[in-house]
């Protein structure tokens, strides 16, 4: 009884830490400025306002920027799960040499700090004639996405018994028929988490965003916003909230579909033994 | 004709040889088994000639095309698998209609071959429901479904039993036995279990680490088996096999082994003196009566028999069938005779050949004596 006591209270702490600033993000951006510094603070705002919202998307480029980081993580997550998608189903099927000497080298560029690679990519978008577009943050973002979705893909894959691929070879699909009608409804979990998860990493990405992109029209949010409302003399708090708030929005609304997609257990019973 | 025919075909993987120049020659409309220990090449076979493996060299034909080259969805076949591989997203209406889909085969009669399928396999009610809601009994038929729907030149069966309980696998045999007459179809089996190979059989393909042992119908291959590997696997007990050394005495073969000694007929010209096996089935052990001194170690009832393993000398044991109502106690000292007739001499090692003359020979022998 005590245990069960003692684990609610833990679990509760756990929520409330990680909920109060989100709860706090909100509650502010809905505060009009006079409430915002106000001690001792209001738990909940005396007067709620949509004004710093208003201001948000009328007197600046916020809409810009958000536009920029939905092509951007959209495009990423498409490169991203396309490629890795075929690349985990060779290195599971297909038999030639030095396959698993490959996956493990893409690994290894997972493995090197994000920060080693910026420079060189950013001279070689440059020689490329890319630099200061939203593409060469699609490139950047697939460097470091690909790898590990790749991974994550492959024992996705290799879950898949090969006699379900062979079945449909015999029964008359070419192997690319095979791979739309068994393997690709077989992997969709798998290619569901991979594109959450690439779409995430995009979304939030900042460090390549703040190097590569210095113009306002290829902006994203992360870089965008924080270029717009935080200066050396002055943090416009309640539209870095109200800002805050509408890019959690997207990923909310995304992870709230389609979590139910990562928990089903999808290939059950069609294997038996 | 032969419909399915396997020409001098090697399969290698690496350094390791799955099939070793098999030659196999399978009539129209015959039901056929591969049969052996797991990793003595059947399954690679079966998936040589479901396109799903190429060989190494040699050819395979499967009526008068050679398929070496054919695709699996080109080549006519229909492939039950072991573990079924049913599309698990599909229903079992839709599992059913998938070869049928892919041949594009127009919805309306697509429709009609399904349910006909269906029909015969009692499947009809089921139709709407997806794989993992079926259980191991009506997956394995959604599976033969799946293969029976389009009437194929040639059926492929990899161990399609061996994930049933004892009881369905039995009903199961009988089913596919039924089913075989009724479509007429040319049946490859892969299975490890000598029963099912038995029982269902035209012909046996032994296979021992790649490379054919004998292909034979059934009876030949329990009465005259072609070496000491096939003489040894197939038959429950299995044959009691004895190493020991043939002599030649004054025109007669003798074998002879510790504590044993048997004269032994009809010998082909193969025949050597030096180390031998001999072979004796369990019914060809005599147990009450015989030259021969035994200890019974253990009696297993079966209810209509008692198998009996008796002790003759510290390295020679022998396994011998009882009627059910015939008892006896371990440890009991009895008389063991062996029907020298019926024996099985093998020549050396472990798959040495069976130097038995076979029935022809053999009858052409005692119409000389006669003479």
């Amino acid at each position: 009884m005590i245990r069960r006591i003692l684990f609610n209270l833990m679990a509760w702490g756990i929520v409330l830490a990680v909920a109060f600033p989100l709860f706090w993000m909100l509650v502010t951006s809905v505060k009009p400025q006079f409430e915002l510094f106000r001690r001792p603070p209001t738990m909940l705002p005396e007067t709620v306002t949509f004004e710093h919202y208003w201001r948000l998307i009328s007197q600046t480029n916020f809409l810009t920027y958000f536009r920029n980081s939905v092509v951007l993580s959209l495009s990423t997550t498409f490169v991203v799960v396309g490629i890795a998608t075929l690349g985990a189903y060779s290195l599971v099927r297909f038999r030639y040499r030095g396959r698993e000497s490959l996956a493990f080298l893409v690994l290894f560029t997972y493995l090197l700090p994000s920060v080693v690679l910026i420079i060189p990519l950013y001279l070689m978008l440059v020689s490329l004639g890319l630099s200061n577009t939203i593409f060469s943050l699609v490139i950047a973002y697939t460097t470091f996405a690909l790898p590990y979705a790749l991974w994550l893909l492959r024992s996705f894959m290799a879950g898949i018994p090969e006699d379900l691929e062979s079945a449909a070879l015999v029964d008359g699909a070419s192997r690319l028929g095979a791979f739309k009608d068994v393997i690709l409804p077989q992997l969709l979990p798998g290619i569901i988490s991979t594109a959450l998860f690439t779409f995430i990493l995009s979304w939030n990405e900042y460090l390549y965003a703040l190097v590569l992109v210095n113009s306002d029209s290829a902006r994203p949010l992360t870089t965008g916003v924080m270029n717009m409302l935080i200066s050396s003399f002055n943090i416009e708090w309640s539209l870095l909230m109200a800002a805050s708030v509408m890019m959690s929005v997207p990923l909310i609304i995304v992870f709230a579909f389609l979590q139910s997609y990562l928990t089903r257990g999808f290939g059950a019973g069609g294997v038996k033994g | 004709m032969a419909d399915v025919l396997f020409s001098n075909v090697r399969k290698a993987f690496g350094s390791f040889v799955a099939v070793d120049d098999l030659n196999l020659s399978i009539e129209q409309g015959e039901f056929v088994s591969l049969l052996g220990p797991s990793g003595c090449g059947k399954t690679t076979t079966l998936r040589m000639l479901a396109g799903l493996e190429f060989p190494t060299s040699g050819e395979i034909r499967i009526g008068d095309r050679v398929v070496n080259d054919v695709e699996p969805g080109k080549r006519d076949i229909a492939m039950v698998f072991q573990s079924y591989a049913l599309y698990p997203h599909m229903t079992v209406g839709k599992n059913i209609a998938y070869p049928l889909k892919k041949r594009g085969v127009p919805r309306a009669e697509r429709e009609q071959m399904v349910a006909k399928a269906a029909e015969m396999l009692q499947l009809t009610p089921l139709l709407d429901r997806k794989p993992r809601q079926l259980s191991g009994g009506q997956q394995q038929r959604v599976a033969l479904g799946r293969a029976l729907v389009r009437d194929p030149k040639v059926f492929l069966l990899d161990e399609p039993l061996s994930n049933l309980d004892a009881k369905l696998r039995g009903y199961m045999r009988a089913e596919l036995v039924e089913l075989h007459a009724r479509l007429g179809r040319t049946m490859v089996y892969v299975t490890h279990d000598q029963l099912e190979a038995m029982t269902m059989s035209d012909r046996i393909a032994i296979m021992l680490d790649g490379k054919l042992q004998q292909f034979a119908p059934p009876q030949e291959v329990y009465r005259a088996p072609a070496n000491r590997f096939v003489a040894g696997f197939i038959g429950t007990p299995s044959m009691n096999l004895m190493d020991g050394a043939l002599r030649q005495e004054g025109g007669v073969w003798v074998f002879e082994a510790p504590g044993l000694s048997l004269t032994v007929d009809a010998l082909s010209d193969a025949a050597q003196a030096g180390p031998a096996a001999l072979g004796a089935r369990p019914e060809h052990v005599t147990l009450g009566a015989g030259p021969l001194r035994g200890v019974v170690q253990v009696v297993e009832q079966t209810g209509h028999e008692n198998i009996v393993t008796v002790r003759l000398t510290d390295e020679i044991r022998l396994i011998g069938r009882l009627p059910g109502t015939q008892h006896l106690r371990m440890g009991e000292t009895i008389a063991v005779g062996i029907d020298a007739q019926a024996c099985h001499i093998f020549g050396p090692g472990a798959s040495g050949t069976r130097l038995n003359l076979d029935e022809l020979a053999m009858s052409e022998r005692r119409a000389q004596a006669a003479r």
